[in-house]
């Protein structure tokens, strides 16, 4: 009490501090957006380009590696804004927490560059970021191991609910790796045609691509289920995300890995279908989600608090990023067929 | 009451002091300024069921008489609130949601009902009550029988069982995946809350000590549900929630009873039960709109309230029954229980800041089902706390005697303090009863004088009990522990049911003995209390009355 | 007019914060405003229910109970939250039988303390040095004033259930009160999020550590 009494004077020379913790995290979740939107836009332009080849069009892995390129990138937006919001939340209260935002803002820019990149060539840097998204999704996923069990009550159902959720990090890895598969796709040893059947560590890449899909696509439909379980499962269209990319994964795996049999046209135009549903699904799950703010306390105005308490703006993409790249894999597989 | 109101120009529409359910309609509570049809009943023609108090017991029963297609009329003393308009984030000013009119209390340890004081509100004490949402042991029902102290209850725990999970699906109570204690539950339907900083005080104190803590079954929501939206943590729900978060019987079984064609009264204080030569109910005088008026009915229910229910049975005596309505047995009053609500408080060095969410977020009901160790009858549980300024100041003047620089320093602590607060079954005893005064109400109606006084058993109890929680919150890393003894919270009893006329006023079905077309519907008829809060017990007798009521109309034994 | 307000807490435990920032946010409802207004635009000397002597009385018993800082750029007018709680019979729903209604156990508490004075010291008692009239308040603490005043009502039961908890009521109904312990004040529509140990919402005070009282002017600062 007795200090109440000192004078006023002397504070407001404090102002021009740094900005705390909390700011400086929004601070980057912002220029990560920022950079992010200016990337978007020249991806844009990328049609507008004069083709640099003159032997006709680019080959189909050249396609499919930037089609995963691009889905990489939507993948690490969907992480960045996921992980900004929650460790938002969390007061990024130890600095490690800011490492996934820069790491999902470095794939997407990583990403962006494959995508406007016409070279058959792995290329270093990239290879270095997605490496590096790999590595912090690895990391990330025993830090927040680590955080639900050090809580009361353990590996609990509670501390599933509110700790730092297990699979969330598992989407920069997973950004991480389509990236890998994608310069694994698009490289060809200098002098060499492109491969009509690529290989990745050995395997066929559209048989690694589809089991790399359909199990991320499962993984995240297990946090889905967690997260809407938690949520009571209050609206029936919480059940679509439990049913839709289940059966994308499935189709596709099917399709492709139906070992060395010729699969059907039919199976692969229901694989297709399947995984756009898949990606309308993550648009789609972005409407409801916006919906779920506005239905809490408040609804937008409350923002402030809905954003963070509300169902999470930013988790469903990460179903279109894994269906585009399940798409990729179908181009994979249909090319492979037709070399057949 | 609330604010500086009377020196303003009068509101046009104040719930305090104009009835809002008229005119064939009543607030909608989940729309600013919206109003939902409501059917009126003639005053002149009886309906079949008219119901003094909409709390947890009256508006509960309202629901389900309703939709078994009764003709129902319920009256409450309180106004009809929209909560999204009429709620002010306040300590002070939400105390209109409190009965503030004098009940005189003496005996050994006078109440002092403070901010556990009971509700006068469409929806009664669950507009502001804390939600905690707890069943009964199943041994409690026969605590004479099986556990050997107080009284058994004419109930089967087995057919409470199947009660409790109906109101639990109304409540939309969110709850553990998996309870520790008691007989395998359904899963509650919603999921727990996340704990705040209180919370896991308990949780931590609780494994240091070995035993099982789990997150509370609390009645508001964690998803949205219907027009409510889920809790946003802000911590006022004892001052009344002014989201529809939290699940009170104002906006879960009244909208319901509405709906079912039953017509609520706001501002309607029951004065009197009328009964006729042949020894039956025949209506109630009640008071609104600035006069005394008659409603006929066929059957009453009383469900004021531990306090307000045997005031008006008392109040309602006449030649034929000189000693109030349903006594006969001269135990309408008697075997009041409070329960204890001691608490453990203490100072964490990190910032608890228990104003956030729900005040009870945590606990734990071991000492309910240990019996070794003991040296009383009964249990308790203890759970997290949150206290508001205004109760955490009194608190530490009350139980310490701080005033001046010595509070002031105290309450500078207040984003670190900490607390575990239980709450206790205290023994039935003649002596705590309910007896009316010689001081007067506004209506000139007798107010109720309240005798309480604490027995060994309750005082054991309350010894063990702060043993344990304190070390249960030193082991958690609290310092500078301190005991609050002087807290009691629920009222019940004073209209215990049983088996016998001559030791019970009420029947199982809540039925009186003496007056077949008088019944007792709210926390009075509890013979025991327990250790746990008892408004889903309320709750799930009234839905069993209900049923038992529709049964007997079947066979024509209303 | 609560944005005008300057607080006064520029240092203490919450340097900076002023709940009263967040008035027009998302933390506040129209029903909290109208509350807090009203409360705020209370005359601090407006008493209609005590005289003026039991004004001065308790005046300065206030001062003695909830002691302010003598800085403090507008005090919190504690008495004239009492005389207009007794102005509209705002009652506790329970009440000692040994004590009379709210406003005659005021009236005779004041009454018989400003007695008690006189004979002790032959000057009311706020005449009286604070030593003096903290002595005075322990004396009714421990129930050793009886002053024929005090007409049979006990000294230790008034100042227990009547004297301290009205008055902390009172003093802890004022958003000053609120800043002073860091409490975040009013909370609808908007609640809180950040629930665990060591945590705070943006929109809530922050506390000053020991070398970062800086960091903690600056967050409440930017409280809303
Ligand atoms: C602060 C607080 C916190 C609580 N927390 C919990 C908790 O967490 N969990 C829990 O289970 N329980 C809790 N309770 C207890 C619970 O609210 C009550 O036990 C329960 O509501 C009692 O139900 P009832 O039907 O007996 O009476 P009430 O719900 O109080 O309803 C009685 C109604 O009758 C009306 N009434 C009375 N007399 C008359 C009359 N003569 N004429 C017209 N109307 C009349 C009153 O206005 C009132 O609205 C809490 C209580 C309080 C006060
Ligand atoms: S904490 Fe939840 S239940 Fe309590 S008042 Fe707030 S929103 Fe309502």
């Amino acid at each position: 009490m007795d200090d109440m009494t000192r004078g006023a004077a002397s504070v407001p020379a404090r102002l021009d501090q740094r900005p705390t913790r909390p700011a400086r995290g929004a601070a980057w979740a912002v220029a990560g957006l920022a950079a992010l939107s200016a990337g978007a836009a020249l991806a844009l332009r990328r049609r507008a380009r004069p083709q640099r080849r003159l032997e006709g069009p680019p080959p189909v892995t050249l396609r499919v590696a930037k089609d995963l390129n691009r889905s990489a990138a939507l993948l690490g937006l969907a992480a960045l804004a996921d992980s900004a919001v929650e460790h938002y939340r969390g007061s990024f209260h130890n600095p490690a927490m800011v490492t996934p935002l820069a790491v999902s803002t470095a794939v997407i820019g990583v990403s962006l560059f494959g995508t406007l990149d016409d070279r058959p060539r792995a290329h270093a840097v990239r290879d270095a970021a997605y490496g590096g998204a790999i590595l912090t999704g690895a990391v990330g996923t025993g830090f927040h191991l680590f955080n639900v069990t050090k809580r009361p009550g353990g590996l609990s159902w509670l501390n599933l609910f509110y700790g730092a959720p297990i699979g969330a990090p598992s989407a920069v890895a997973l950004a991480g790796l389509l990236g890998f598969f994608a310069e694994r796709v698009r490289h060809t040893r200098p002098g060499e045609a492109p491969a009509k059947a690529p290989k990745v560590l050995g395997v066929p890449a559209a048989d690694a691509l589809a089991a790399l899909v359909s199990l991320g696509i499962l993984g995240t439909v297990a946090e889905t289920a967690l997260l809407h379980f938690r949520g009571a499962f209050h609206d029936p269209a919480m059940y679509l995300p439990m049913v839709v990319p289940p059966v994308g994964a499935a189709l596709l795996a099917g399709t492709v890995l139906s070992g060395n049999g010729r699969p059907a046209m039919a199976s692969t135009r229901a694989a297709r279908w399947g995984l756009r549903a898949t990606a309308a699904l993550g648009f789609v799950g972005v409407g409801f989600h916006a919906f779920g703010v506005h239905r809490n306390m408040g609804g937008w105005r409350n923002w402030s608090q809905n954003i963070l308490n509300g169902p999470p703006l930013p988790a469903p993409p990460s179903y279109t990023a894994l269906a585009l790249a399940g798409l990729a894999t179908l181009s994979l597989e249909e090319d492979r067929r037709h070399a057949r | 009451m609330s604010g500086d109101r009377m020196f303003d120009d009068p509101m046009p529409d104040d719930p305090m002091e104009v009835p809002r359910a008229t005119n064939g309609r009543a607030p909608d509570v989940f729309r600013e300024g919206g109003w939902v049809p409501m059917r009126e009943h003639s005053e002149n023609e009886a309906v079949d069921f008219a119901i003094v108090g909409t709390g947890a017991g009256g508006g509960t029963l309202a629901c389900k008489l309703a939709e078994a297609g009764f003709s129902v009329v319920a009256f409450d003393a309180g106004p009809y609130w929209r909560p999204l308009e009429d709620f002010a984030s306040d300590e002070t000013e939400q105390r209109k949601l409190f009965w503030t009119e004098d009940r005189l209390c003496d005996g050994d340890d006078p109440l002092k009902l403070g901010d556990n004081n009971s509700g006068r509100s469409v929806g009664g004490s669950t507009v502001h009550y804390a939600m905690v949402s707890l069943r009964f042991r199943p041994e409690w029902f026969q605590s004479r029988s099986k556990l050997g102290y107080g009284a058994d209850w004419p109930i089967d725990w087995r057919e409470m069982w199947r009660y409790y999970q109906e109101v639990e699906r109304t409540l939309q109570i969110s709850g553990p995946l998996s309870y520790p204690w008691g007989p395998k539950r359904p899963r509650y339907p919603r999921r727990p809350h996340e704990l705040n900083a209180a919370a896991l005080v308990l949780a931590k104190g609780a494994e240091a000590l070995g035993i099982d803590w789990a997150p509370t079954p609390i009645a508001t929501l964690s998803s949205p549900h219907g027009k409510a939206p889920p809790c946003v943590y802000r911590g006022f729900c004892t001052s009344g929630c002014s989201t529809n978060a939290k699940q009170s019987v104002l906006n879960t079984w009244l909208p319901r009873a509405l709906a079912a064609g039953a017509e609520i009264r706001d501002l309607a204080m029951v004065g009197r039960i009328e009964t006729d030569r042949a020894g039956l109910v025949t209506g109630v005088h009640y008071h609104r709109d600035g006069q005394w008026r008659f409603q006929r009915a066929r059957n009453v229910v009383v469900a004021g309230y531990a306090i307000e229910t045997p005031r008006l049975l008392l109040n309602s005596a006449t030649d034929r029954f000189p000693d109030g309505l349903a006594n006969s047995s001269g135990l309408v009053g008697s075997n009041l229980m409070v329960q204890l609500n001691q608490a453990v408080w203490g100072s964490m060095a990190e910032e608890v800041r228990s104003y956030k969410a729900p005040p009870s977020l945590a606990l734990t009901e071991h000492w309910n089902y240990a019996d070794d160790g003991k040296d009383f009858f009964g249990g308790y549980c203890y759970m997290s706390q949150g206290p508001l300024p205004i109760v955490w100041a009194r608190t530490l003047a009350g139980s310490r005697g701080l005033w001046g620089e010595a509070l002031m320093r105290q309450m500078e602590r207040y984003n670190h303090q900490v607390g575990l607060k239980m709450v206790g079954e205290c023994l039935p005893q003649e002596r705590n009863r309910v007896t009316l005064a010689d001081e007067t109400d506004r209506y000139g109606l007798p107010v109720a004088r309240v005798t309480y006084s604490y027995c060994d058993n309750d005082k054991r109890m309350m010894r063990h009990a702060l043993g344990f929680m304190g070390q249960a919150l030193e082991a958690a890393g609290a310092t500078d522990l301190w005991e609050e003894r002087d807290d009691t919270c629920h009222l019940n009893g004073t209209a215990r049911m049983g088996s016998d006329p001559a030791t019970s006023v009420v029947d199982a079905d809540c039925r009186s003995w003496d007056i077949p077309n008088l019944w007792i519907c709210d926390g009075s008829v509890f013979p025991t209390v327990g250790g746990v809060n008892p408004s889903l017990t309320i709750q799930a007798i009234a839905c069993r009355t209900a049923d038992r009521i529709q049964a007997l109309a079947g066979r024509g034994a209303l | 007019m609560p944005d005008e307000t300057m607080p006064d807490n520029t240092s203490g435990r919450y340097p900076g914060y002023d709940v009263l920032a967040k008035r027009n946010g998302p933390s506040w409802n129209d029903k909290t405003r109208a509350v807090i207004d009203r409360r705020l635009a209370i005359d601090p000397e407006d008493h209609r229910i005590f005289d003026d002597a039991a004004w001065r009385t308790l005046k300065a018993v206030c001062d003695r109970i909830v002691p302010q800082p003598p800085k403090r750029a507008a005090p919190i007018p504690v008495a004239a939250l009492l005389d207009r709680r007794l102005q509209e019979d705002r009652r506790d729903g329970h009440r000692d039988v040994r004590l009379p209604p709210i406003a005659e156990a005021w009236r005779r508490g004041l009454a018989a303390l400003d007695a008690e004075c006189r004979r002790a010291h032959d000057r009311p008692f706020h005449d009286l040095g604070p030593d003096q009239q903290d002595a005075l308040l322990r004396a009714m603490q421990e129930g050793r004033l009886d002053d024929p005043a005090w007409e049979g009502m006990p000294s230790r039961l008034f100042f227990a259930s009547r004297l301290l908890p009205d008055i902390l009521e009172a003093y802890y109904s004022h958003p000053t009160a609120w800043n002073e312990i860091g409490f975040g004040g009013p909370a609808s529509p908007r609640g809180y999020v950040r629930m665990g140990f060591d945590r705070r919402d943006p929109w809530e005070a922050s506390e000053a550590k020991p070398g970062r009282e800086d960091v903690a002017w600056e967050e409440n600062r930017r409280v809303r």
